[in-house]
């Protein structure tokens, strides 16, 4: 009896201990997750950190409005390479379409070098009008890439990869080789006029990352296109417009590249026709670095963003230390291999926790 | 009907031949010329340049441009020397990477001329260079007086923004100006490298070294497109023209636009069009493998000075430092007055 009695006390307590931890687990599996989906944001703090106490003068205002200066035209170019990516394909031209659009923007509103100088009443035109031209540009030349993956299925590694080559020859061809400077001073205002020290371009760079993270995360749009990279067939049978779907991420690479070459212009005041040489692979570091997976299907643009944060941090670092710039690319390299291993392990360790 | 035909065929022959004689007795026969890349300012102008100064003295100028590989420039000498031309003009992607290049091609008795980037490891049959440590050099005694006026002494703080750290060119110009910048100790000098000569590493450099040193007096660059980038940080952190001292190399049009301006103090010119003409003014001799003498040359006006050394006849032309004061001046390539008046070979 007293067992009886005992018993469903027992089994009371036990329940309610077994919950407790079935709980503590919850909570412990939420936290790893958590700090799993925001790795790279943990690493750029340790970094941050780390270089502000071991080098000097780091630890300034103006360094950390450099920092996020620097991270503008990597940064916006990867949004586009990142939601191809997502969508499970490649867009090698981004960097080259950002040199294009600079070189537009250039030869058309700089006043000296092979630039026309062209004018508009009233000034503040210049800003939503060459703006628009990059974006057409850029949205054109990501239209191609995507009729050519879409309509005639051919693969997007080798239709960027041309694009890549033959964008760049275009820059070259339109400029002779030549500059393009002194740009319009009514565009020039976007890289000298600041923010709580921060100018701009850096600024629309930021509302770009928290458009394209709620389109991305709340629009079906970006849901669709996370499910396409995930796996394209299924989401062809749930009656969603794949290939339509692919040709505008494509177009929408293009205009944001094209995007950041208008900053990139307006940041050098001009355009040279080896401008942005050497950002596409800034820009696929800062896309692996920041978690997006390039199977396809996995990413979120914040981690993007703080794995640009976190090259340029480096930059930055190096460039105050006076180290060799070699030193960066070695560790460009090895931050690149450290982002896939903890990619590798992150699925493992979910796979542990599930 | 048949016999028509042929005769119509066989005076077309003859005229084409009549017709097309006069234009082949004109060439000399072809001269290539290896360009590293097009993606300067520098490299854009020598093409023109040495097209016109070959075609002056009666070759037949074919560029071929490297893209900056240097396998790509092995790839096309090796093409070249199967096409058997007159001679070749070559400027380096890689100084070192060429030379068993060169030496191929002169063995298969195609003469070859150096332009710009100096090969000193193996023969050659002429080079034509303003000196890229000499332009180090140059813009050294340029920096000593700059501080001097503004400090009262050779004394502050340089930045020294270089090209690409895997580019001879930037390395040279480097050592020259270290070289003469030794014997001021009172002068400290910050270097940094703008990968891949890319404009927009220069501006991120010179923003980032602001603030760390807020104390610098002058910023050397060693190209003229990474003077833009420089200044264009320079106006968003909110300095005017002549707050820091600016000193760029190589002459292009965008860094005599910066003096003008007043951004930019000092530009130490590469003589582009002058190491061009000289080119020109030496094919004969380098083509037909005659002896070139030493001696005292005027290039384009400039006193230049041709010695033999070890790695074969080399004719150095003075750069020039342009100020505002001379900027103006139409023998500078960066104002692009290419001259018009043909050169002659020399005698």
């Amino acid at each position: 009896m007293s067992q009886d009695q005992t018993a469903p006390g027992a089994a009371r307590s036990g329940g309610a201990s077994s919950e407790l931890g079935a709980t503590r687990i919850r909570d412990y599996r939420k936290l790893v997750e958590l700090l799993l989906d925001n790795l790279v944001w943990l690493m750029l703090i340790i970094v941050l950190a780390v270089f502000s106490i071991a080098i000097p003068n780091f630890f300034q205002i103006g360094i950390f409005a450099n920092i996020v200066e620097q991270s503008t035209f990597v940064g916006v170019m990867a949004i586009g390479l990142a939601i191809v990516i997502i969508a499970g394909n490649m867009d090698l031209s981004v960097e080259s379409v950002a040199a294009l659009t600079a070189m537009v923007t250039g030869i058309l509103f700089c006043s000296r070098g092979i630039g026309l100088g062209i004018t508009l009443s009233p000034e503040w035109l210049v800003i939503p009008v060459s703006l628009a031209i990059c974006l057409i540009v850029g949205g054109i030349v990501g239209m191609l890439n995507g009729l050519l993956v879409v309509r005639l299925g051919m693969n997007a590694f080798i239709v960027t990869l041309a694009s890549y080559i033959w964008v760049r020859g275009l820059v070259v061809a339109i400029s002779g080789g030549r500059s393009a400077q002194d740009l319009a001073p009514s565009l020039r205002v976007m890289a000298i006029e600041t923010i709580a020290y921060v100018p701009l371009i850096a600024w629309l760079a930021i509302a770009c990352y928290v458009l394209f993270t709620f389109i991305m995360a709340k629009t079906p749009f970006g849901r669709h296109v996370t499910m396409i990279g995930g796996n394209p067939v299924a989401t062809f049978r749930a009656g969603i417009k794949v290939d339509r779907l692919v040709l505008i991420t494509f177009i929408l690479a293009g205009a944001i590249s094209g995007l950041a070459g208008w900053l990139l212009a307006i940041r050098t005041s001009g355009a040279t026709a080896n401008l942005g040489v050497g950002m596409l692979f800034n820009a696929f570091a800062a896309v692996v670095i920041g978690g997006v997976s390039l199977k396809g299907g996995i990413g979120r643009l914040p981690g993007v963003y703080a794995g640009v944060l976190l090259l340029s941090s480096i930059h930055t670092a190096i460039n105050l230390m006076g180290l060799p710039a070699h030193y960066t690319q070695m560790i460009l390299g090895a931050l690149v291999l450290a982002a896939v291993l903890i990619d590798t392990l992150k699925l493992q360790i979910r796979q542990k926790l599930a | 009907m048949q016999r028509l035909w042929s005769l119509m065929i066989g005076a077309l022959a003859v005229l084409t031949i009549v017709l097309g004689a006069p234009a082949f007795a004109e060439s000399k026969g072809k001269i290539y010329y290896l360009v590293p890349t097009l993606l300067d300012e520098f490299q854009t102008e020598s093409v023109k340049a040495i097209e016109k100064f070959l075609k002056d003295v009666g070759y037949e100028p074919v560029t071929l441009n490297a893209d900056n590989k240097t396998d790509l420039q092995q790839s096309q000498m090796n093409d070249v020397i199967a096409l058997k031309p007159k001679a070749i003009v070559l400027a380096a992607v890689d100084f070192n990477a060429l030379q068993p290049s060169i030496e191929k091609a002169r063995a298969a008795g195609i003469p070859v001329m150096i332009f710009d980037r100096q090969i000193t490891a193996t023969k050659s049959d002429l080079t034509s260079v303003a000196g890229t440590v000499e332009i180090g050099r140059i813009a050294a005694d340029e920096i000593q007086r700059l501080l001097k006026e503004k400090n009262g002494a050779v004394k502050g703080k340089v930045l020294q923004v270089l090209g690409d750290p895997a580019d001879p060119y930037t390395l040279d110009i480097q050592k020259g100006f270290e070289e003469k910048m030794k014997a001021f100790p009172d002068v400290k000098i910050i270097s940094l490298p703008a990968m891949q000569w890319e404009a927009s590493n220069a501006g991120t450099i010179v923003a980032d070294q602001l603030i760390a040193n807020p104390d610098i007096d002058l910023i050397f660059v060693h190209a003229a497109h990474l003077a833009v980038a420089a200044v264009a940080s320079l106006e968003a952190k909110g300095k005017k023209p002549g707050d820091v001292l600016l000193v760029s190399s190589n002459g292009a049009p965008v860094g005599l636009d910066l003096i003008r301006k007043g951004w930019e103090q000092v530009e130490v010119e590469q003589p582009l069009y002058a190491q061009a003409a000289a080119i020109g003014m030496f094919a004969d001799k380098v083509a037909n493998k005659q002896e070139i003498k030493p001696g005292k040359y005027k290039v384009l006006g400039l006193d230049s000075e041709l010695t033999i050394e070890s790695w074969g006849p080399n004719l150095k032309i003075p750069g020039a430092a342009i100020t505002k004061d001379n900027v103006g001046e139409s023998r500078f390539w960066g104002n692009l007055k290419a001259p018009s008046e043909p050169v002659k070979p020399v005698e």
